[in-house]
């Protein structure tokens, strides 16, 4: 049985998600009856972290006042305090006193609501994850899940929309770190560290860190806030008040349901599932989306997973195309980070991947590109992993899938009678898939290294420099054809869309024996380049006015 | 059953899984059934849809104990028979170490990896011993013959009339014939086929640099 989805918001009681009679997916999706909250694992076990129970930590005058004005500053909706205080006060805090120890669990005697406890406790995992992980504890995987179904059960069967403000950027962080945190505990549920009562009580609440929960928070919240009519209204540019709903005018709803949607891009890239990864942003205009959210991280997650999940897809063009928007976006918005410290080793490695796979398409599928990240590719760490793709070298295509490709995370717990196989792994199997499609097509630089050389060459000379048979080439030159006619996009909002094109440099046709070769030239640009002296020109002109002597 | 209500079921159960596909239904392990009975139906009937199948291949994922090795080989080659598209490569993504070690799986994937690399004459010659599975395929060979054409679309100008017989499985005259026809292509005197002219597609393109006054203007 399943239930029309009309009826699906009438069900998210404030209890819904505890009550065994009122699941909504029967076994698979609903929650066993202990519920979210009933499985805090330290708790029930009877103190199995002491820290847990009786914390007399005693904080430090300028944490408790944080805490106090951070609790202010919700409550009055205070959005520029709010910022100030998570994205400048807190690092700092958390640098001056919380290096190597936890912020301290409890602060009901500081501030006593219900909510912002919640929130607060989001912050106390996320550190210990980020920062303290030889500390991270079994049962603060655990209790940081309850947490969050605490939190998303809060917001969620709230009869009308809760009245709570914070910043995108604090919006955006609470769903990346939850995903975060699934896989984590995906990686984690396979580790061979694992102890015998751990891996009794994961067998025994197999409902912690699911796949099928964790999908279940997501799209809920996509539902709760219309965000995918929003969006359709929003880049037909139609109004989306008629569509939002009560909940999705919210901006609470409705960039937490926006947030979904790139988190579950993520969780869908993170399974293989490349398809509905893309699929589910059919109503994001990926060209015009910065308008959309201000998040610069949410940004660039969405296009390294995009573009990921295009270089998979075979769509070279599209990957190429996603890649260079990305690194162009981050050119642009670079200085922003660097005063955000904390943000800056995510964009960082974010932005290596990128330059990594676009590096790699470019060998599959030469094309020009914009000069300025060109120029970047061009350097001595780029260019020599380049060359090896090109002369052919497997071990360079995997070393650089190995460091660019997504955390991949298998959705059920393995066998427990037998240890993790390594080739067996999720990203062995995505590593293989990869290497596999690289191989079909490891001879086609060659090939195009000869055809550039010529606008027409019988086919019996080219198999002559091969050192081939004339039939092997033969069949080479139709897979060189058929590998790079691929889809493409050139319209709509739906990254999904496109249509056969040959994009690549250098094409060509046969007829009877003799290769025909069409080759690109492109002139040099000059444009980019003035304009980015200009520019640059400028900001020196107000840097110097600024300057008083 | 007779035709006419085969074509509703086929239409009854396309839109029950397109609304499945919309909702978190999709993760159901319940409409399971469903979703098989719509794979044997394409199977059966020459029909196609990667949506339905990739999103069973997710409940296997999530569901391994509800696992069909029948079904899988189904979903993949049909996967296969919609080349130039890469939705071999969009299912195999989702399967699990047991299943790519699946015997039938790794032929299944030879015989993709054959085509990929345009090896058509091996192909034919290969898929001789794989004919009880692939029989069950209404329209496999022609599915793949398309994929052939296709390739030799965007490939030649002119082929030889006997390569072209053997990449398309060594057909008889009267097929190659249809074929010919079908594809618009032509017969010349010499045993050579003419395929298209392609000097109007594949030509050498001189990208010279086009600036717009949109990007000039927010220096101006």
């Amino acid at each position: 049985m399943y239930r029309r989805q009309s009826d699906r918001s009438d069900s998210f009681r404030k209890d819904s998600f505890n009550r065994g009679d009122d699941r909504i997916y029967e076994d698979e999706f609903g929650y066993s009856t202990e519920g979210f909250g009933g499985g805090e694992f330290g708790k029930e076990e009877g103190g199995f972290d002491p820290r847990w129970q009786t914390q007399s930590y005693q904080c430090p005058d300028a944490v408790a006042k944080f805490i106090v004005h951070l609790y202010k500053a919700i409550s009055n909706r205070d959005v520029a305090e709010i910022e100030n205080l998570y994205e400048i006060r807190y690092p700092q805090l958390t640098k001056d006193y919380f290096k190597e120890e936890k912020w301290p669990y409890d602060v009901t005697h500081l501030v006593d609501d219900a909510l912002f406890q919640t929130l607060y406790r989001e912050l106390y995992f996320r550190h210990i994850y980020a920062q303290l992980p030889t500390q991270l504890t079994f049962s603060d995987r655990c209790n940081s899940y309850s947490n969050y179904c605490e939190l998303f059960n809060l917001i969620l069967t709230s009869p009308e929309p809760i009245d709570l403000t914070l910043t995108n950027q604090w919006l955006w962080e609470i769903i990346d770190e939850f995903v975060y945190q699934f896989q984590s505990f995906s990686q984690f549920r396979r580790s061979p560290k694992l102890n015998n009562e751990e891996t009794n009580y994961i067998r025994d609440h197999s409902y912690i860190w699911s796949v099928l929960s964790v999908l279940n928070v997501l799209y809920s919240l996509i539902e709760k806030s219309n965000i995918n009519q929003q969006l359709k209204a929003y880049f037909s540019e139609e109004s989306a008040d008629y569509v939002a709903g009560e909940f999705g005018k919210s901006p609470l709803y409705k960039m937490l349901g926006y947030f979904s949607l790139i988190a579950l891009l993520r969780v869908h890239s993170m399974l293989g599932d490349y398809h509905l990864a893309v699929k589910v942003l059919e109503n994001i205009d990926l060209h015009k989306n910065a308008y959309y959210c201000n998040v610069p991280a949410c940004q660039i997650t969405t296009y390294y997973y995009v573009g990921f999940a295009y270089v998979m897809m075979r769509r070279y063009a599209d990957a190429i195309r996603t890649y260079t928007n990305a690194l162009l976006y981050i050119q642009r918005m670079r200085q922003m980070f660097q005063a955000k410290s904390y943000q800056n080793d995510q964009v960082n490695k974010q932005t290596d991947q990128m330059y990594t796979m676009l590096a790699v398409c470019l060998v599959l599928h030469p094309q020009s590109i914009d000069e300025s990240i060109n120029s970047v590719l061009q350097d001595r760490k780029y260019a020599e992993k380049v060359s090896r793709m090109q002369q052919g070298d497997l071990k360079e295509f995997e070393n650089s899938f190995l460091f660019a490709c997504p955390k991949y995370l298998s959705p059920v717990p393995p066998a427990l009678d037998a240890p993790p196989d390594p080739n067996q792994e999720p990203l062995h199997i995505q590593k293989t898939i990869f290497l596999q499609e690289v191989g079909q097509q490891i001879y086609l630089p060659t090939i195009r290294s000869f055809l550039k050389l010529y606008t027409t060459m019988p086919v019996s000379k080219l198999a002559a420099f091969m050192d081939i048979d004339q039939t092997v080439l033969m069949e080479c030159l139709l897979c060189f054809k058929h590998k790079m006619y691929n889809v493409v996009w050139s319209k709509g909002i739906s990254s999904l869309d496109g249509e056969f094109q040959a994009g690549s440099e250098v094409d060509f046709y046969i007829d009877k024996d003799m290769v025909h070769i069409a080759d690109t030239k492109v002139g040099q640009r000059y444009g980019d380049y003035f304009i980015r002296q200009i520019h640059i020109m400028e900001e020196l002109h107000r840097a110097m006015k600024k300057l008083k002597f | 059953m007779v035709g006419g209500s085969r074509r509703e079921e086929v239409e009854a159960l396309r839109e029950e899984v397109t609304h499945f596909l919309s909702t978190v239904e999709r993760y159901n392990s319940n409409n399971l059934p469903k979703f098989e009975r719509y794979v044997q139906l394409q199977v059966s009937e020459n029909l196609y849809d990667l949506e339905a199948n990739l999103a069973i291949l997710k409940l296997y994922q999530f569901f391994p104990n509800l696992y069909k090795p029948e079904i899988l080989y189904w979903i993949l080659l049909k996967a296969i028979s919609n080349l130039p598209h890469t939705d071999f490569v969009l299912c195999r993504c989702l399967l699990g170490p047991t299943q790519l070690e699946d015997l039938n799986v790794m032929r299944i994937n030879y015989l993709a990896n054959l085509l990929e690399h345009c090896q058509f004459k091996k192909f034919w010659s290969e898929k001789v011993q794989d004919a009880t599975l692939i029989s069950q395929i209404s329209g496999f060979d022609d599915a793949i013959r398309k994929f052939v054409c296709h390739v030799v679309n965007i490939t030649y100008q002119s082929v030889d009339r006997a390569v072209l017989r053997e990449i398309l499985g060594n057909i008889t005259d009267a097929e190659l014939k249809s074929w010919i026809a079908k594809n618009s292509w032509k017969e010349e005197p010499n045993n050579m086929v003419y395929i298209s002219n392609q000097e109007e597609h594949v030509k050498t393109k001189n990208i010279t640099e086009k600036i717009t006054f949109e990007t000039v203007s927010v220096v101006m």
